[in-house]
């Protein structure tokens, strides 16, 4: 633009006599060479700090998007998934524990009480990260804050009743169950699923193409001008080439070089955090939560005891979502997590799932034949025939590898960010080594008129 | 029945044309009659763990108002052919051969039909007569399947053979006499009324334009609308004491039998009023095992007169324990 400018100037005095008058004012220092440089040199400077300031912008846009997906998105989405599952064990474990006569298994109330903690210290913790000021994700956190000590409260009267030998035990169980299922379980998937939108735009943000593509064009396009500016001076002035401007050319390319360097890495760092991070953790977490609402069908089949086959009929539905089959959850998580570290995991729960679909067909027919008392042994049981141990593994292996590709995601998440540290304010100084480049070198050229 | 006075069995055709469209009653409703009110309490409005509550026994009812002339339910069932035998080709014989006796049950009525939290059992008076029966047919205890169903499987069940007999605080009324067979009556209950201990309420009269809570389409509502109270029904009559406990119903109103497990276990409540229902109790069978029927009135008749009925009666109800209800068989 600068060298077009100064030519276009140039012929303008020669092409257009009828020149309005305003401009021709200007007209006898553009024709000198020293009102061309003098031009150059404030056209140089203010295409390097406007350089400066696109280039900053473009580098903190997508270091604020990496470092917000790992400092904000990513805890919270987090935050989400640990109360959506373990509200849903919660609710597996309050029935489980019910399942049997007399006093709960101790395993099961600790499980209970365990997820019950970690559901609240989620809700605290997603609060604190301030999920309470973003959006649909705040009225479900609010909803989730409010009646969790509602829920808490009621297991713990049916207990007292449950002690006491009371069958309003049961009516108390009845009534924190259908809160859970109606009013926590929702809230929490409606959080856990706005979170992820949240994460993936976030995410997307930190890899989008669009900012960077315009920010490399208008980069090189400078380059263009500088080059173009350098060979008019070349020839207006017979020296082989103006350092200045050679400089402000080598820091530009610095620039250019660095945001294309670390937007590449970056890329894929936060790509393969996707890929290989929350991607299957997202899966893996939603099979993990299939299957406790299965395994929440299974003990209330037998609680219920009532052959209407209601929480059977849940069961079923349950385990036609999980799978493995096409479309399924377990061979979807199994795909994500292939290549990943959760891959072998992933690979265990499909077998751990069909070993306890074979257990649960085997508790239905002792159910079905009159034979209550050993169906119920056998969910509750950790002998090697017993339908809990296949079910405790498949959440074991799904559990095992949520964990893993957790690792995987916050490694590479945070590798992403890094790739961004710095390059910010590395692209101002660049600018303004820029800047002072041109100054220097045009003045130069321009000292040598007087 | 001949007890029950004639403006209950009228509010219980009007209820059930409201809620069961039983049309063929026959009967407008009564202009001072509301209509039920579903609870708007959380119990009834997620009852995650709850079947849904039925209409089949005010549908019943309704019928039962129809049809009154022409029976009477304390007297409606098959006499015994002598003491209870297994005789070969009977229903009898294949529950046997089969292992074990399949009986829909309740598992939510204190005393009557109930999980006993404490060993995973269902027990109570309703359950003692299936072990009776079971007994009788096995020579040993045990052999019972237990179904808990609630009101509204109980018919159903019965029709569709997954039972073989329900006891389940089940009132006698003709419009069931139409669907199936009853045993001989084995508990007589009646309609009253739990409060908690410092109402000032003594009976339905008082609770005008209040709460009361019944179960989802039972009798019992029909009575409560009669009364001008508001009727606010969930699935399972311990729901009905958790609203109470919540102070979300004035009052519930139901069998004597009912509302005593329910007083036994909350001492802030009290049982008032009078007794407003005749509600005669039998076990349900299928009307094509009358050979069972004639087995289970033989079972109960023996129960009555060596002293099990007595002592079932002591354990679950308390004492003093009176005359088992009188006896009477169609044929």
């Amino acid at each position: 633009m600068a060298s077009t400018a100064v030519s276009a100037g140039g012929r303008a005095g020669s092409t257009v006599p009828a020149r309005p008058r305003r401009f021709r004012r200007f007209r006898p220092t553009l024709s000198t060479t020293p009102g061309r440089l003098r031009l150059l040199l404030i056209i140089g400077v203010l295409l390097s700090l406007a350089w400066g300031a696109l280039a900053g912008f473009t580098a903190s846009q997508y270091a604020a998007a990496a470092s917000s997906v790992v400092a904000t998105r990513e805890p919270l989405s987090l935050d989400a998934q640990q109360i959506y599952s373990r509200l849903s064990d919660a609710n597996d474990a309050a029935a489980t524990a019910f399942l049997t006569g007399g006093l709960e298994p101790p395993a099961v109330r600790q499980r209970y009480l365990a997820d019950i903690g970690a559901a609240a210290s989620g809700i605290e913790a997603a609060t604190a990260n301030g999920g309470a000021a973003s959006g649909a994700a705040a009225q479900d956190l609010n909803t989730l804050a409010e009646d969790l000590p509602v829920y808490a409260g009621e297991v713990e009267t049916a207990r007292a009743d449950n002690r006491l030998g009371l069958p309003l035990g049961a009516a108390y169980l009845r009534e924190a169950s259908g809160l859970m299922r109606s009013t926590l379980l929702p809230a929490a998937s409606g959080m856990d699923a706005a979170e992820n939108v949240s994460l993936d735009a976030t995410s997307a943000q930190a890899t989008g193409l669009p900012l960077i593509s315009v920010t490399l064009a208008v980069g090189l396009v400078i380059g263009y001008l500088l080059y173009r500016a350098a060979r008019w001076l070349r020839r207006r002035t017979n020296r082989v080439l103006n350092l200045g401007l050679v400089a402000a050319g080598l820091a530009l390319i610095v620039s250019l070089a660095w945001l294309a360097a670390a937007y590449t890495a970056g890329r894929g760092d936060m790509l393969a955090a996707q890929a290989r991070g929350s991607t299957p953790v997202e899966a893996l977490a939603k099979a993990g939560i299939a299957a406790q609402q299965a395994h929440a069908d299974e003990s209330l089949t037998l609680i219920d005891n009532s052959g209407d086959d209601v929480y059977q009929q849940d069961y079923v539905s349950e385990e036609r979502a999980l799978g493995p089959g096409p479309g399924t959850l377990l061979t979807a998580a199994q795909a994500a997590a292939a290549g990943s570290p959760a891959a072998s995991a992933a690979d265990a729960a499909v077998l751990d799932a069909r070993a306890w679909y074979a257990a649960h067909a085997a508790v239905r027919a002792l159910d079905d034949k009159g034979s209550h008392a050993e169906a119920v042994a056998s969910v509750l049981g950790t002998g090697p025939a017993d339908a809990g141990v296949p079910f405790a593994k498949l959440t074991a292996d799904l559990s095992a590898g949520t964990t893993a590709d957790q690792a995987t995601f916050d490694k590479s998440a945070q590798a992403a960010a890094g790739d961004f540290t710095a390059l910010a304010p590395g692209v101002a100084v660049a600018a303004l080594v820029m800047a002072a480049s041109c100054a220097w070198g045009l003045s130069r050229r321009l000292v040598e008129y007087r | 029945m001949n007890a029950r006075p004639r403006l209950v069995k009228a509010g219980a055709v009007a209820l059930a044309a409201v809620i069961a469209m039983a049309v063929s009653a026959g009967c407008a409703a009564r202009p001072g009659a509301r209509p039920a009110v579903t609870a708007t309490a959380r119990v009834a409005v997620h009852s995650g763990v709850a079947a849904p509550a039925i209409a089949a026994r005010s549908v019943s009812r309704a019928g039962a108002g129809a049809a009154a002339a022409t029976c009477n339910p304390d007297a409606a069932s098959l006499a015994p052919l002598g003491p209870p035998q297994v005789t070969a080709g009977s229903f009898m014989a294949k529950i046997r051969a089969r292992g074990f006796l399949i009986a829909g049950v309740d598992q939510s009525t204190y005393h009557f039909g109930y999980l006993n939290p404490l060993d995973g059992q269902i027990e109570g008076f309703d359950i003692d007569m299936i072990k009776a029966v079971a007994e009788a047919i096995f020579g040993s205890p045990g052999h019972v399947v237990y179904k808990a169903i609630s009101d509204a499987q109980r018919i159903p069940d019965i029709l569709n053979g997954t039972v073989d007999i329900v006891a389940h605080t089940m009132t006698i009324t003709c419009a069931r006499l139409q669907q199936v067979d009853f045993s001989s009556v084995y508990f007589q209950a009646h309609q009253r009324v739990l409060v908690l201990k410092d109402s000032t309420a003594n009976g339905l009269a008082d609770l005008s334009g209040q709460k009361v809570c019944a179960t989802s389409g039972s009798d019992s509502a029909t009575l409560i609308t009669h009364y001008h109270a508001i009727p606010v029904t969930v699935p399972y009559w311990t729901d009905c004491l958790v609203l109470l406990q919540q102070d979300q119903v004035a009052a519930i109103s139901t069998d004597d039998s009912i509302l005593d497990g329910l007083e036994a276990q909350d001492p802030f409540t009290k049982l008032v009023g009078p007794e407003l229902t005749q509600e005669p109790y039998g076990l349900a069978i299928s009307k094509q095992h009358q050979d069972f029927v004639r087995f289970v009135n033989a079972v109960l008749a023996k129960e009555r007169t060596d002293g099990a009925w007595a002592a079932s009666y002591a354990r679950w109800v308390g004492t003093p324990v009176p005359a088992p209800p009188a006896v009477g068989y169609a044929s």
